[in-house]
C-alpha cells in the first residue's frame, strides 16, 4: 500500500528525512515514533503529496506514484494533520459535505456516507454544530470523520491524540484501532504507549533516520538479545518483600528452577528489592517460595520489557539499528557503551527504588523478635499491609500456618 | 475544475458565515450611501454624476484598493495562519482550482458588494430620475473585471506571507504599484530614453512611442474609455481578464512553491 525507498527531504541544508526506506503492506497499522523533530510529520506530508520529497527511488501510496500522480494518490488517502484543520465557521455536516465533494462524491453518496461516518467515530449527534465550538476530543473525531469519508485506503494520522486528556485519547485509540481491519493506516505519535496500544508494527525514526522497524516483540526480543546492561529490555520479576538477610534469600532464588540471575536491590524500609531474570514468568516459584519462608511480600510482578526502553535507547543513544527481518538488532557502538557498567550489581532501576532517604524505623530491628518459627514478627511501614491499625512501636504478629522451613535456616532468621 | 467550484461554494458559504464579510459590507454601503447621497445634493440632483461619484469616482477607486487585498488576506493567508491550507493542498483538487476557486469566490462577494450600486440607479428612477442604464451597467461590469485584477493580485500576495495582515498591506501596496505601472514607466523612460537615443528628436520619438505603450497599461484609462461610458470593448475586457489570469498563474506557482519551502 506505501512503498518508500531512500526518501529523503532536506529543508535547506538541513534533512528532516534522511535515506528512510518502508513499506506498508493493505490492512498493516504501523505506528510512526520518534521523538519530535524526528521527521515523522515531514514524512507523512510527503506522502500526502503537501511536500515534495528532495529525493526518493521509489514513493507509491495505493500503487500510484506520490509525485506524478499525486492527484490519484490524494483519492486515496485520509490524511489527519497533527493540527486538525477544520473550517470553524462550517458546521460538521457540512464540513463532512465539503470534503465529500473535493472527493467527486454525489448528493446520493454524501447522504449515506455522512451519517455513517459521524456514527463510526460517535459524534452523529454533533452534525449541526459548529466546528469552531468543539471541543478538542470531539475536533479529533470530526477530523478522523472527515478523513475517512472518501473511504481511502491509506489513513495517515498525524499524532491523532496529541493534546487530549487521557480519557479521550482512550476513546480516539480505541476507534482507530477499530479502523485497523479496514483501512491500512500509518499513524505517528512520540507517545509510546499508544504506539504500543494500537499498532502491532513500529517503525522508529530519529534525526530523519529509521533506527528501528518490526512488530513490537521482534524488537523487544531484538534488543533484549543484544543489549546487555543495567536497562537491557529483559523480561523479569519483580520481587520486593521481608526476607531478613538480603543476600541469602537471593541465594535461596537462585535455586530454583529456571533462575539465571538474581540482583538485590535497595532496601525501602524493611523491603529488599529483587530482580530475578530467568526462563518465563518466574512468578509462582518465587510466589511458592516466599510462601515457604514466611517473606512478607510486598510486591511480585513480572515486568516485561517495554518498547519505552527500546526507544529510549534507540533515541538516547542514537546508535543501535534494529533491522525489519526477524528483529535482529546490530549495534555500531552501542554494544560497548551499553555493556559498560556493572553487570552484575543492583540495577539502575533498583536502585532508584531504594535511592529515597532510608525512613525512620522503628528500634527493633525487623526479623530479630522471632526465629523460623510460627508467628514470626515482621514490621511493615507500608500503611497498606496488614499491620497498618497496630501500633508502630510494637511488632506484629503474622498468623497463619508456616510450612517448616527448606534450604539454608538462615534465610528466614534475620540477622 | 469542479474542484473549484467546490472550493468556490465553500470559500462564499465560509465568508458570509463569519461577521467579516457582513461587516465590510455594512461600512461599504454606509460609506457609499452617504458620498452618494453628497454628490447628488451637491450636483443638484444629477444622477449620472452621483452614480459615477460612488461608481467610478475617487471614492471607489479607493475601496477597490482596499477592498480585494482586504478580502485576499482572508482567503489565502489565513487559512495558512490556522493550518487548513495543509488540508486543501492535500485534497484531491489541483493546486490551480485552489486558486481559482478562491478567486471565483473573492470575486462573486465583491460583485455583491458593488452590485449595491445598482440599488442606487434603480431607485433613482423609482424616484423619477433618469439614470444612464448603458454607463451604469457598464460601469458595473467593469468595476468587477477591475476587482478580477486586483483579487488575483491579493490572492497571489496571500501565498506569498502567513500573515493575513502582512498579506492585505502587501496587497495594497501591490494594488498601487499596479496602478502606477504608467507612471513608473514614464518615470523610468524619462532616465534611460536620453542615454540610448542619438539625437533630441529621436528621444521625443522614442518618449512618444513609450507612452503610448504605456497608455495601453493604464487600468483606470481603460476604465473610463469603455465601461465608464457604457461601451463593453472586447478590447478592454481582454486586457483586464488577462493581468487576471497573469496574476492567478503567479498565484498558482507561488503556491506549489511554497511545498518546497515547506
Amino acid at each position: 500500500m506505501i512503498e518508500v525507498a531512500h526518501l529523503t527531504r532536506r529543508f535547506g541544508g538541513v534533512a528532516a528525512v534522511d535515506d528512510l526506506s518502508f513499506s506498508l503492506e493493505r490492512g498493516e497499522v504501523v505506528g510512526f515514533l520518534g521523538p519530535n523533530g524526528a521527521g515523522k510529520t515531514t514524512t507523512m506530508r510527503i506522502l500526502t503529496g503537501y511536500l515534495p520529497a528532495t529525493r526518493a527511488s521509489v514513493l507509491r501510496v495505493a500503487g500510484h506514484d506520490v509525485l506524478r500522480e499525486s492527484l490519484a494518490v490524494r483519492r486515496r488517502i485520509g490524511y489527519l494533520p497533527e493540527s486538525v484543520p477544520l473550517y470553524p465557521e462550517l458546521r460538521v455536516g457540512e464540513m463532512l459535505r465539503f470534503q465529500g465533494r473535493l472527493h467527486g462524491l454525489d448528493r446520493a453518496a454524501l447522504k449515506a456516507r455522512v451519517p455513517a461516518v459521524l456514527d463510526r467515530v460517535g459524534v452523529l449527534d454533533r452534525e449541526r454544530q459548529l466546528v469552531g465550538k468543539l471541543s478538542r476530543g470531539l475536533r479529533q473525531r470530526v477530523g478522523l470523520a472527515v478523513a475517512l469519508l472518501p473511504n481511502p485506503d491509506v489513513l495517515i494520522l498525524d499524532e491523532p491524540t496529541s493534546g487530549l486528556d487521557p480519557l479521550q485519547r482512550r476513546e480516539v485509540r480505541a476507534l482507530i484501532k477499530g479502523l485497523a481491519h479496514e483501512h491500512t493506516v500509518l499513524l505517528s505519535s512520540h507517545i509510546l504507549g499508544e504506539v504500543e496500544s494500537i499498532a502491532e508494527r513500529v517503525i522508529i525514526v530519529h534525526r530523519g533516520r529509521k533506527l528501528a522497524d518490526g512488530t513490537q516483540a521482534e524488537l523487544i526480543e531484538g534488543l533484549a538479545g543484544s543489549l546487555a546492561g543495567p536497562l537491557a529490555g529483559r523480561a523479569h520479576v519483580r520481587f520486593e518483600a521481608v526476607v531478613g538477610d538480603a543476600e541469602a534469600a537471593a541465594a535461596l532464588m537462585r535455586t530454583l528452577d529456571g533462575v539465571a540471575r538474581v540482583e538485590v536491590g535497595a532496601k525501602v524500609g524493611i523491603h529488599h528489592a529483587f530482580r530475578v531474570e530467568g526462563e518465563g514468568d518466574l512468578r509462582e516459584d518465587l510466589g511458592a517460595l516466599a510462601l515457604t519462608r514466611g517473606w512478607a511480600v510486598r510486591e511480585l510482578s513480572h515486568v516485561k520489557p517495554s518498547l519505552e526502553e527500546l526507544f529510549m535507547r534507540l533515541v538516547q543513544g542514537d546508535e543501535v539499528v534494529v533491522s525489519s527481518a526477524g528483529g535482529n538488532v546490530s549495534s555500531r557502538t552501542g554494544a560497548a557503551r551499553a555493556a559498560a557498567p556493572p553487570k552484575n550489581g543492583p540495577s539502575d532501576e533498583l536502585l532508584q527504588l531504594g535511592g529515597g532517604p532510608a525512613l525512620a524505623r522503628p528500634s527493633a530491628a525487623p526479623g530479630t523478635a522471632a526465629g523460623p518459627a510460627v508467628g514470626r514478627v515482621i514490621y511493615s511501614l507500608n500503611p497498606f499491609d496488614r499491620g497498618a491499625q497496630r501500633d508502630l512501636s510494637k511488632p506484629v504478629q503474622v498468623d497463619g500456618p508456616l510450612p517448616p522451613p527448606s534450604g539454608s535456616e538462615q534465610v528466614g532468621g534475620g540477622a | 475544475m469542479n474542484g473549484a467550484l467546490v472550493i468556490a461554494r465553500r470559500e462564499l458559504a465560509g465568508l458570509f458565515k463569519a461577521p467579516f464579510a457582513w461587516i465590510l459590507l455594512l461600512v461599504v454601503l454606509f460609506l457609499n450611501g452617504i458620498i452618494f447621497r453628497a454628490v447628488l445634493v451637491q450636483s443638484g440632483g444629477n444622477v449620472s454624476t452621483a452614480l459615477d461619484a460612488v461608481m467610478a469616482g475617487r471614492f471607489f477607486w479607493f475601496w477597490l484598493l482596499l477592498l480585494p487585498p482586504l478580502l485576499a488576506m482572508r482567503l489565502i493567508a489565513e487559512e495558512t495562519r490556522t493550518g487548513t491550507l495543509e488540508y486543501l493542498l492535500t485534497a484531491p483538487v489541483s493546486d490551480a482550482s485552489v486558486v481559482v476557486g478562491k478567486f471565483v469566490a473573492g470575486l462573486g462577494y465583491l460583485t455583491v458588494m458593488w452590485s449595491s450600486s445598482l440599488i442606487y440607479a434603480v431607485a433613482m428612477m423609482r424616484a423619477g430620475g433618469h439614470p444612464d442604464w448603458s454607463a451604469v451597467l457598464g460601469t458595473f461590469f467593469g468595476t468587477v473585471l477591475v476587482s478580477a485584477v486586483f483579487v488575483a493580485l491579493g490572492l497571489f500576495m496571500g501565498t506569498l506571507t502567513g500573515t493575513p495582515l502582512l498579506a492585505a498591506f502587501l496587497g495594497v501596496a501591490a494594488c498601487v504599484v499596479w496602478m502606477l505601472l504608467p507612471y513608473f514607466g514614464s518615470r523610468l523612460a524619462e532616465l534611460v530614453v536620453p542615454l540610448i537615443a542619438d539625437s533630441g528628436e529621436a528621444v521625443q520619438r522614442i518618449r512618444a512611442q513609450v507612452d503610448a505603450l504605456l497608455a495601453n497599461m493604464d487600468a483606470v484609462r481603460h476604465f473610463q474609455r469603455s465601461f465608464q461610458r457604457g461601451i463593453l470593448d472586447t478590447s478592454e475586457l481582454v486586457f483586464f481578464a488577462s493581468w487576471s489570469a497573469f496574476f492567478l498563474f503567479l498565484a498558482t506557482r507561488s503556491l506549489e512553491a511554497r511545498r518546497w519551502r515547506g
